[in-house]
């Protein structure tokens, strides 16, 4: 009996240190984005959000008393290695896991971390990533199935195209888009003019361009990533297209401004999170990041910080730090800007972790957005 | 070799294994994934070595044999079939594709062989992407299912890397038998000098085809093993970089060396994850190395023990020289 009794008590000795572990010290965090590799943009936003908050919450003295301590590791924008850094983090027990902000890693990371009974607050937007009933994954932003009924509407009501070319990047991202999109044209009788797919990372427009002038759409739909966008901008003004040029966040974000520069000017989008918003908070954000970052953030730094205050108010909501509780409560849960700054704008998370919130409408002019109209909460 | 050397070498191949079987069992989840990693990618580049090193072939295109390898797995195991059956196809499909781009092989050489098949690669991922029927396009495939081996299922990362480490014993016994085969001659002879190859009759038309086709159904075998183990494939993986990646490996191991492949894996799989401390800098610290290694060593690792036992055999050949040389001169 012996060696089980010093086994018994050594198990319970280290049992006691978990626990304890648990109960005080820091809030571990671990984040798993794209910090090199063709997402590095997203990544390194996403985790400058997330240092900013988690700074500014540790000098406020914390979350119920206790401080966050959050580690980075990098996906180098593949899903493998994505798997690999989550795995690595998940044996490390952290409070919540962060990222990634790539759909497809997310695809692959989500059953591992949701096996582990851990919640995890990611940047992807592809639809399907919340409808595969994982109890345990939430967005930061509008998934595609919520912000493209919005843009195909604006594109019905108000720009009243009939016909449209689609210009779409070739990822999960582009193609996600484009199927939600094309299928909500349908519905309103919208032809698709040109259906036009295009590489990551392609520098020369030319010939989708001219596809398009051929075509001679009512208005253009362009879904590309920014440095993409910012060059088909380019290559539109050159050729002399006139019809009107329709987005998402990535079309018509501070990055693409910069790049494009005058050829930017008309383009217009839906946004659901964007640095210029008509709100005072988020004003305030964007000057405390590019007073420590040097630059402006786009959408993808603000869902970083907002991942933060999402545990933060979701941990004072419980009023104890329980990773087994973490995902339920959230699962609902209306945060209030007037009650947490931190979230910015008024949000709610329903049963599949999809958000709900406040949208924008802007179009940019003489290189700046605008926002022309605000689309309320839904509930 | 002296016997002490000899039992000496069986010994560390022994005790290599043993460590290789008993120390992953108390790694955690992430130490055993990366190790299964290691299993897989050596068994590609094992595939890489034989073409490159063994039959002086340079392909760009193994990225891409794994490639086909983990589609044909993910795409028959998700069917219900076993993945035994599965990696059987695997096998035979990249064999009779390797077999047919070893026909340009046959034409051309060095970096005109590695811009073919480097054509052939962005071919391949242009197939994964946009033959969705089929690939499940950019969204790829998910829900892989991993094994049952003897009953037993392996959807533990503990299990699942002893497939993989089984799979590796496998495949290294079957090239080790190969590389000392007349085969594996032949290869080398290719290498060396294919014109004096063909005077002494050896078939190099039959041999080149050959070597491409066993080295991309290794790549095949670590396909079909990757699909299982992240349990979800999309396009990406198998662009070219993985390619360069593991023509890397063999390069850094040591090219046309035995043991080449493990040391290159386990330098390209391990290395960045042991850096991965310095934060933002681990990649430009990884390339550094790489880079200082094959300046220093354009053979590989195992090229610098090469040149160590060769010095070493030189030196004692010398002493002897030097020893014997008053005794020749007095028989003079």
């Amino acid at each position: 009996m012996k060696p089980f009794g010093l086994a018994a008590i050594l198990f319970a000795a280290l049992a006691a240190g978990t626990a304890f572990a648990q109960s005080s010290g820091p809030i571990k965090l671990a984040d798993v984005a794209e910090l090199s590799g063709g997402g590095a943009t997203v990544g390194n936003n996403w985790k400058n959000g997330i240092d900013l908050a988690v700074e500014e919450i540790n000098a406020k003295g914390g979350i119920l008393g206790r401080k966050i301590e959050v580690t980075h590791a990098d996906s180098q924008s593949n899903p493998g290695v994505a798997r690999a850094q989550v795995q690595k983090a998940l044996d490390s027990e952290p409070y919540v896991l962060l990222g990634p902000g790539y759909s497809g890693s997310v695809k692959v990371t989500a059953p591992l971390v949701a096996e582990a009974g851990i919640t995890q607050i990611m940047g992807g937007e592809a639809a399907e990533l919340t409808q595969a009933g994982n109890k345990f994954l939430f967005r930061t932003s509008f998934g595609q199935q919520s912000s493209m009924p919005k843009v195909a509407k604006y594109i019905n009501d108000e720009v009243k195209a009939k016909s449209v070319a689609v210009v779409w990047v070739n990822n999960d991202f582009g193609r996600g888009g484009r199927d939600v999109i094309t299928k909500e044209f349908g519905g309103y009788g919208i032809k698709v003019a040109a259906d036009i797919s295009t590489e990551a990372g392609q520098a020369d427009f030319a010939a989708d361009v001219s596809k398009i002038k051929a075509a001679n759409p009512d208005a253009v739909f362009i879904y590309l990533n920014e440095e993409e966008s910012a060059r088909i901008l380019k290559e539109l003004k050159r050729q002399g297209v006139t019809a009107p040029l329709i987005g998402e966040t990535t079309l018509v974000g501070q990055k693409v401004i910069e790049l494009a520069g005058d050829a930017a000017n008309g383009a217009r989008g839906h946004v659901g999170l964007t640095t210029d918003a008509p709100v005072e908070l988020i004003k305030q954000f964007r000057d405390k990041f590019s007073k420590k970052y040097n630059y402006v953030p786009d959408h993808n730094g603000i869902k970083g910080y907002l991942a933060i205050y999402m545990i933060k108010a979701t941990t004072e909501k419980m009023g104890k730090v329980d990773p087994k509780a973490f995902a339920d409560t959230l699962h609902g849960l209306t945060i209030k800007a007037a009650d947490e700054p931190g979230i910015l704008m008024d949000v709610t998370f329903d049963q599949n972790g999809d958000i709900d919130r406040q949208g924008f409408l802007v179009e940019v002019v003489e290189g700046k957005q605008v926002v022309k109209q605000v689309l309320p909460k839904l509930h | 070799m002296t016997a002490a050397a000899k039992y000496l070498r069986i010994a560390l191949g022994v005790a290599a294994v043993l460590a290789l079987i008993l120390v992953p069992a108390t790694f955690n989840r992430y130490g055993l994934y990366i190790l299964s990693q290691w299993a897989v990618m050596s068994i590609a580049a094992m595939g890489l070595n034989l073409t490159l090193g063994y039959a002086g072939q340079v392909s760009l295109a193994q990225g891409a044999f794994v490639g086909i390898g983990a589609y044909a797995g993910a795409i028959l195991t998700t069917q219900g079939f076993p993945l035994i059956a599965a990696t059987a196809v695997a096998i035979v499909l990249c064999f009779a594709i390797g077999w047919l781009l070893g026909y340009p092989a046959l034409r051309v050489q060095h970096h005109y062989l590695a811009f073919v098949t480097l054509a052939f690669s962005t071919l391949a991922f242009l197939v994964f992407r946009n033959e969705s029927w089929l690939t499940g396009g950019i969204y790829g495939i998910s829900n892989i299912p991993r094994p049952h081996v003897f009953g037993m299922a392996t959807s533990k990362p503990l299990p699942f890397y002893y497939v993989c480490l089984g799979a590796l014993a496998i495949v290294t016994a079957a090239v080790w038998w190969l590389i000392r085969s007349p085969w594996g001659r032949a290869f080398m002879a290719l290498r060396e000098n294919p014109v004096r190859a063909l005077s002494l009759g050896v078939d190099t038309r039959r041999y080149t085809l050959m070597a491409f086709a066993i080295g991309s159904a290794l790549g095949g075998v670590a396909g079909a093993l990757y699909a299982p183990l992240t349990q979800y494939i999309d396009p990406v993986p198998f662009n070219l970089s993985l390619s360069l990646d593991l023509l890397m490996m063999v390069i850094v191991g040591g090219s046309g060396f035995f043991f080449g492949p493990f040391l290159g894996t386990m330098i390209a799989v391990l290395l960045p994850e042991w850096l991965r401390f310095t934060q933002g800098y681990y990649l430009m610290l990884y390339a550094i190395a790489v880079i200082l290694l094959l300046i220093w060593s354009p053979s590989g690792i195992l090229g610098i023990l090469d040149r160590y036992l060769t010095q070493r055999r030189t030196r004692a050949a010398s002493a002897l020289r030097a020893v014997a040389k008053p005794k020749l001169e007095v028989a003079q």
